[in-house]
């Protein structure tokens, strides 16, 4: 049978796909028929019955959004009883319509605007007194003008059928009806804006730029957001030189058009008026703000005299992974090649190093599955904390596979399954959860791989690597692994038959794991877990490492870390530099005397005293930002950066996709793309004499530099998707598989207390988003109900955190959440804070990856008198 | 002794019955369900009452036994039966008196239709208002769970069945089938869009059967006394008796059981005792309110699905209301509407912002306040409510408005041209609200 029917449509014949909508067909063959409630993503509800179709035989006009097309059909959309139904359906609807659209922010891109005028001129028969709503809120962020609303229910449909929410409801009936958050309750959603972007008309707008603008005057730009390693495409859009919106349109990019609040709401951070926008230099009593011209003098002066002196190994570089590739590339020529220097590293030494890193080792490739595998797939394992948070897109894509293609979740982490506002919430929707103690992952994986092992392990697996895996988990008891992660055998076996009874299985490792200790090892035996379940090499199969920085596999596939050169060429171990780490030790051994920072702060990141110590040590310190930070504060040269919005570049997510990035806005103030200033000091490093640094500038753009980037990849580059069998071989001949016993930690009245990241705030650049900083504008301490009832603790309460030693403890607001596991606490990282140094601090005995992200705390209460 | 033989109200008809089991099974009661589940096949059960004729009597008149043959028979999972006792049509009051009075009749049929659709499970989704009646049913069900006629293994022929009492919250809107449906499940009730249909989508997507109590009523006698006997009463493609509720102004309102296709004149002088007052009738409603309405020439109309529909109305529930010669048809017409404008669910555009916008005109012409033209932008709304809407709600509330202007069209633009209304000076103050 043919999957192609043949239709009439107003006397032409289309040809299309069976279970296309009328209203599709007829689009393509030239005939939009006018629309509210329909939406290509959305299930059709025929409510707004504005695309009414005259089709042959039926005696009632029919609904083109809500009806399939049919092989012979015959379907009119313009004829006379058409129009007339049509115009019927307008005038109903523009009755109660008040006309506010000089003032109403949706003006210019307004369905009922556009559909209105496609009627022509008419007089409205409406005579009557307009029924009004007032004006109220959905919370902070979004404003809600029912009187504009068309009843159309695509927020409400959105918010249930896409995010998952289910935040937003009809509230009473006939004319009264309105939108309004589910049981009147305050909005409490994940603020995705999805809302604001789906309504036709302007009945739900973003408070952030209120009035800001008309939509016509705003200049828009496809890009890449900053926010996470999602990499979802979105639309910037900018009036005069600010960002004032920010969008994605309907299946764009990687996200398909839908976003999360970070993407919709925190474009903020861009023109916030912290940005550093001219270059400072350290004078011996004070700063100064100086030209480029000065600054790239004394940039290259002051590198050149260290490596003068102490050799260009005393000189040492580190670049934020959510700098483009060009960026990164550029950079680690610089220090490289320019420097000379083999010390250079990027924030993905925080973590996701672990994951390119284990699975180059295992596999010959990063690139191990994509969202359309998670989509396809029937069971997922995720390995990933609370991934709505961290990953909101690729936890959407999660919850589609889930909810529409009935795929099996299995999730594994320590918080509580139960979901108690309308964010959404991963283990509420599995269909295993393993709720495992804190910390204890490594376990966990322990317990899958010897529930595999012991059943019915793939046959695919390379031999002595099984023998290897079978002798490593021997002589590890259930018992003694039930006693650390709190799973038992039968669950671990159930979890394991799902997985490994999948057809199309995927496993999704998030920060929980890259992040937490021994990450490296974790990944690699997440890595022969996935073997072991036959989830790698075939379609659809396979690995996805959710990455925190937006470029983290592109900092690392650029060459910015001492273990690659671009294109992830594994470097000798005798050239093989120092990570972040390591030269921060080095500089206080005296041994690193220049250090060039990059986006990066390990004065906050590294909770160690050490590192002031080290970096009051060096001789120079250049730090290119865009916000002052504690490190800034001892630069001796301060160079302001564009941020993601200013420059054009790319950005490869964790898939590894490679995607274009283009400058929506100027550069904000002086600052400059991070490629321009590297490129300047390439030269400004190789010339002798003083010349104007625009003379300087080695490339013309970013394009050039991607060009350039491209031609130093080895062949090859960018790896396939997929495992290579010689790779794989050769790990099976070379692996050494240990595993750390498993081991029960006892609370002793302690809380296991997480530190970790918020939906609403990625790093510390969302803190300058308005938008954000109104979702959460400082740190609470999570905790459960019945945790704080027991401790008599009310909502704000202000408690006290400290560690085992006499450290000084950390002063913070409660707030109760059922989602965190009793004798848990969950504090979020965005925020300035020291309570970081009352964790346990360990390092990564291979990649060198800082953890101290989790560990045990006291929790006391403040008493009245002592605050 | 009734005129005619009662089938439905014959044993309430005995003075003192209570409607308990027992009694009920004193009666014979029960038997049509014992009889089905040990002799009769599902096909053969489903096939009888095609040929008895039975139509809804909610209002649409469907053939039951037609719906009942909709239900996918190979398929396997659970399906439905919902009876729809959400009886709110103004001025229908019928199923509230066969379930407070004689419940056990209504579940003996729910019973044998649950057995030829193949459903373990039955719901009755009662009006929210109808706090008598679903007690009297919870206990009903009670007392028919002890005596093991519903639950596990009735009269041992390992049939199991389930029925649930679902109070509705008063929504006019939760009667029409889908609403109901979306009801139950916990959801607002709003009409689903058709298709797909409740035979194949219906209670959580699985096959569902939705019949009014009068329907269900029926079908133990067509079980008892045969298909033919109860096709030989009525008229044509209109078989079995019919509860006629009659309100307004007549001398004895009231429910009534006669054989379809009594004329309407009989049912309103001879069992209602003709107008109170012996004033003129001006106008009728035959088939509840969203039935359009009739004049003094209609009188004769026989009162089975064809004949009615044949003069421009509609059987609909059989509500007949009356109105007398100093009714003011426009104000009739707005106290409808409010009704209709009240219980529009907002879902859809036209049936939403249409029921407000002829509600004010109406407002203003019964106020004083008509403007030329008004008549014909009241038409013009209800031309495109017509037939627009998701459900057959936008249908029955244009059916008082557009009859009247049709058949007093005069009225309307008295109210216009004199500036008030002739039967109420002070209309304005009165619905000042």
């Amino acid at each position: 049978m043919s999957s192609e029917v043949t239709l009439k449509i107003n006397g032409r014949d289309v040809r299309v796909e069976k279970g296309t909508r009328v209203i599709e067909a007829a689009k393509l063959a030239g005939a939009e028929i006018a629309h509210f409630c329909y939406h290509p993503k959305l299930k059709p509800d025929a409510n707004c019955r504005m695309c009414l179709v005259e089709i042959e035989k039926m005696p009632k006009l029919q609904t083109s959004c809500s009806t399939e097309v049919a092989e012979g059909m015959v379907v009119e959309t313009a004829s006379e009883k058409v129009l007339d139904a049509q115009k019927g359906v307008m005038a109903f609807l523009l009755g109660n319509h008040p006309l506010d659209c000089p003032e109403c922010d949706q003006g210019g891109e307004c369905q009922l605007q556009d559909f209105a005028h496609q009627y022509g001129a008419m007089t409205s028969p409406f005579g009557e007194v307009k029924r009004t709503f007032e004006k109220s809120y959905f919370g902070p962020l979004i404003e809600k003008e029912m009187n504009r609303c068309v009843s159309c229910l695509r927020c409400v449909r959105y918010c249930d059928e896409v995010i998952g929410s289910n935040a937003l409801g009809s509230m009473n009936r006939g004319s009264m009806h309105e939108v309004g958050a589910f049981a009147r309750q305050e909005l409490d959603c994940e603020f995705c804006g999805g809302c604001i972007q789906i309504c036709p008309v302007g009945a739900l707008t973003s408070r952030l730029a209120m009035f800001d603008y008309r939509t016509w005057q705003l200049k828009k730009t496809e890009s890449i957001c900053n926010y996470c390693g999602d990499g979802c495409t979105l639309t910037l859009e900018a009036a005069k030189a600010e960002i004032t919106r920010v969008s994605s349109e309907t299946g764009t990019g990687r996200n398909g058009g839908d976003l999360c609040a970070r993407g919709f709401f925190g474009y903020g951070a861009v023109n916030h008026e912290s940005r550093l926008t001219r270059p400072v230099f350290r004078l011996a009593d004070g700063m100064l703000e100086v030209t480029w011209q000065w600054a790239f003098e004394k940039a290259s002066e002051g590198l050149k005299a260290v490596i003068e002196k102490h050799g260009p190994q005393a000189v040492g570089g580190v670049i934020s992974a959510q700098c483009t590739n060009e960026a990164v590339y550029l950079f680690q020529k610089l220090m490289r090649e320019t420097v000379g220097t083999l010390h250079v590293d990027s924030g993905a030494r925080f973590g996701y190093i672990n994951a390119v890193s284990a699975l180059t080792e295992v596999f010959g490739s990063a690139r191990m599955a994509s969202y359309e595998d998670i989509l396809a797939s029937d069971c997922l394992l995720v390995f990933a904390g609370e991934m709505t948070e961290t990953n909101p897109i690729t936890a959407l894509k999660v919850k589609e596979a889930v909810r529409k293609n009935k795929a099996k979740l299995i999730t594994v982490s320590p918080y509580n399954s139960r979901r108690e506002t309308y964010i959404s919430h991963l283990p509420h929707l599995a269909h295993r959860h393993l709720q495992i103690a804190v910390g204890s992952e490594s376990s966990a994986i322990l317990g899958l791989t010897k529930a595999l092992l012991e059943t019915d392990p793939a046959s695919a697996i390379p031999r002595p690597l099984l023998e290897k895996m079978k002798a490593a988990v021997s002589g590890i008891s259930f018992e003694s692994i039930e006693a650390a992660s709190g799973i038992s055998e039968a669950q671990f076996r159930e979890a394991a038959a799902l997985f490994r009874s999948a057809q199309r299985g995927v496993l999704i490792v998030g920060r929980s794991v890259l992040r937490g200790e021994a990450g490296y090892q974790s990944m690699l035996r997440l890595a022969e877990l996935a073997m072991l379940a036959g989830q790698v090499g075939r379609p659809g199969c396979g690995m996805l490492a959710l990455a925190k920085e937006s470029n983290a596999f592109g900092a690392i596939e650029m060459g910015g870390v001492p273990e690659f050169l671009p294109g992830l060429q594994v470097t000798v171990p005798e050239a093989r530099g120092h990570t972040l780490l390591e030269m921060i030790d080095a500089a206080g051994r005296g041994e690193i005397k220049a250090l060039y920072l990059v986006g990066e702060n390990p004065l906050r990141s590294i909770p160690q005293k050490k590192v002031e110590a080290a970096l009051q040590n060096l001789e120079l310190l250049i730090c290119q930002d865009l916000y002052p930070t504690e490190t800034t504060d001892l630069a001796d040269i301060i160079l302001p950066a564009c941020s993601y919005a200013e420059q054009s570049g790319h950005f490869t997510n964790q898939e590894g996709e490679i995607q274009k990035l283009r400058a929506a806005i100027d550069p904000v103030g002086n600052a400059k793309p991070d490629w321009e200033i590297f490129s300047t000091l390439i030269h400004a490093l190789k010339t002798k004499e003083k010349r104007p640094y625009q003379e300087l500038l080695g490339h013309a753009s970013a394009d050039v530099v991607w060009k350039e980037a491209v031609m130093a990849m080895p062949q090859g580059w960018p790896t396939q998707k997929g495992a290579s069998p010689e790779a794989l071989s050769a790990y099976a001949a070379g692996a050494q598989i240990t595993w750390p016993l498993p081991k029960k930690v006892e609370a002793a009245g302690r809380f296991a207390l997480q530190v970790g990241q918020s939906l609403f705030h990625a790093g510390r650049m969302s803190t300058y988003a308005s938008g954000l900083s109104t979702l959460m504008g400082a740190p609470a301490v999570l905790i459960h109900p019945e945790d704080a009832e027991h401790l008599g603790l009310d909502p704000d309460e202000l408690v006290q955190l400290s560690g085992d030693s006499e450290k000084e403890g950390v002063r913070l607001p409660v707030k109760t959440s059922k989602k965190i596991a009793e004798g848990t606490l969950f504090v979020p990282e965005h925020f300035a804070l020291t309570l970081k140094t009352l964790l346990p601090f360990t390092v990564d005995e291979t990649t060198g990856v800082p953890y101290g992200d989790r560990g045990w705390v006291v929790l006391s209460k403040v008493s009245v008198a002592a605050s | 002794m009734p005129k005619y033989e009662l089938i439905l109200f014959k044993n309430m008809a005995q003075p003192g019955y209570k409607g308990s089991l027992e009694e009920y099974r004193e009666t014979g009661g029960y038997t049509a369900l014992e009889k089905v589940l040990k002799d009769i096949s599902p096909a053969e059960v489903i096939d009888e009452v095609k040929k008895s004729g039975l139509r809804g009597r909610g209002g649409a008149g469907f053939p039951t036994g037609l719906k009942w043959s909709f239900i996918p028979k190979d398929q396997v999972g659970p399906r439905y039966l919902c009876c729809n006792a959400d009886e709110s049509e103004p001025g229908t009051y019928k199923d509230r008196q066969l379930m407070e009075r004689d419940p056990h009749q209504m579940l003996e049929g729910m019973a044998i239709c649950c057995y030829a659709i193949g459903a373990q499970r039955a719901y009755i989704y009662i009006r929210g208002e109808f706090d008598l009646g679903a007690e009297i049913l919870e206990r009903a069900i009670d007392e028919a769970y002890k005596a093991k006629v519903i639950g596990k293994d009735i009269f041992g022929s390992g049939f199991n069945l389930d029925i649930s009492v679902h109070r509705g919250a008063g929504a006019y809107i939760c009667g029409e089938e889908t609403a109901l449906l979306e009801s139950i499940e916990g959801k607002r009730g709003k009409p689903r869009i058709k298709p797909p249909f409740p035979a194949i989508h219906g209670l959580y997507q699985e096959p569902t059967v939705i019949n009014n109590v009068e329907t269900l009523a029926n079908v133990p006698h067509i079980i008892n006394r045969g298909a033919e006997w109860f096709a030989s009463i009525g008229v044509g493609k209109s078989t079995g008796t019919r509860i006629f509720s009659v309100s307004g102004h007549v001398k004895k309102p009231g429910n009534y059981e006669v054989p379809m296709g009594v004329t309407l004149r009989e049912m309103i002088y001879e069992f209602a005792g003709g107008v109170r007052g012996d004033k003129q009738l001006k106008a009728f409603i035959p088939g509840g309110a969203s039935a359009p309405m009739m004049k003094p020439e209609h009188l004769d109309t026989p009162m089975d699905f064809e004949s009615v529909a044949a003069a421009g109305s509609m059987l609909g529930s059989g509500a007949i209301t009356v109105m007398d010669e100093d009714t003011c048809i426009v104000w009739a017409a707005t106290n409808l509407m409010e009704f209709f404008h009240h219980e529009s669910c907002g879902q859809c555009t036209p049936c939403r912002e249409g029921s407000a916008w002829v509600l004010q005109i109406l407002y203003r012409i019964e106020q004083g306040h008509g403007r030329a033209g008004d008549v014909d932008q009241l038409e013009y709304l209800c031309k495109h409510i017509e037939g627009k809407t998701v459900c057959a709600f936008g249908e029955a509330e244009i059916g008082p408005i557009l009859s009247s202007i049709n058949h007093f069209r005069a009225e309307y633009e008295q109210h216009i041209e004199e500036k008030g209304c002739p039967f109420h000076p002070n209309a304005a103050l009165s619905m000042a609200h």
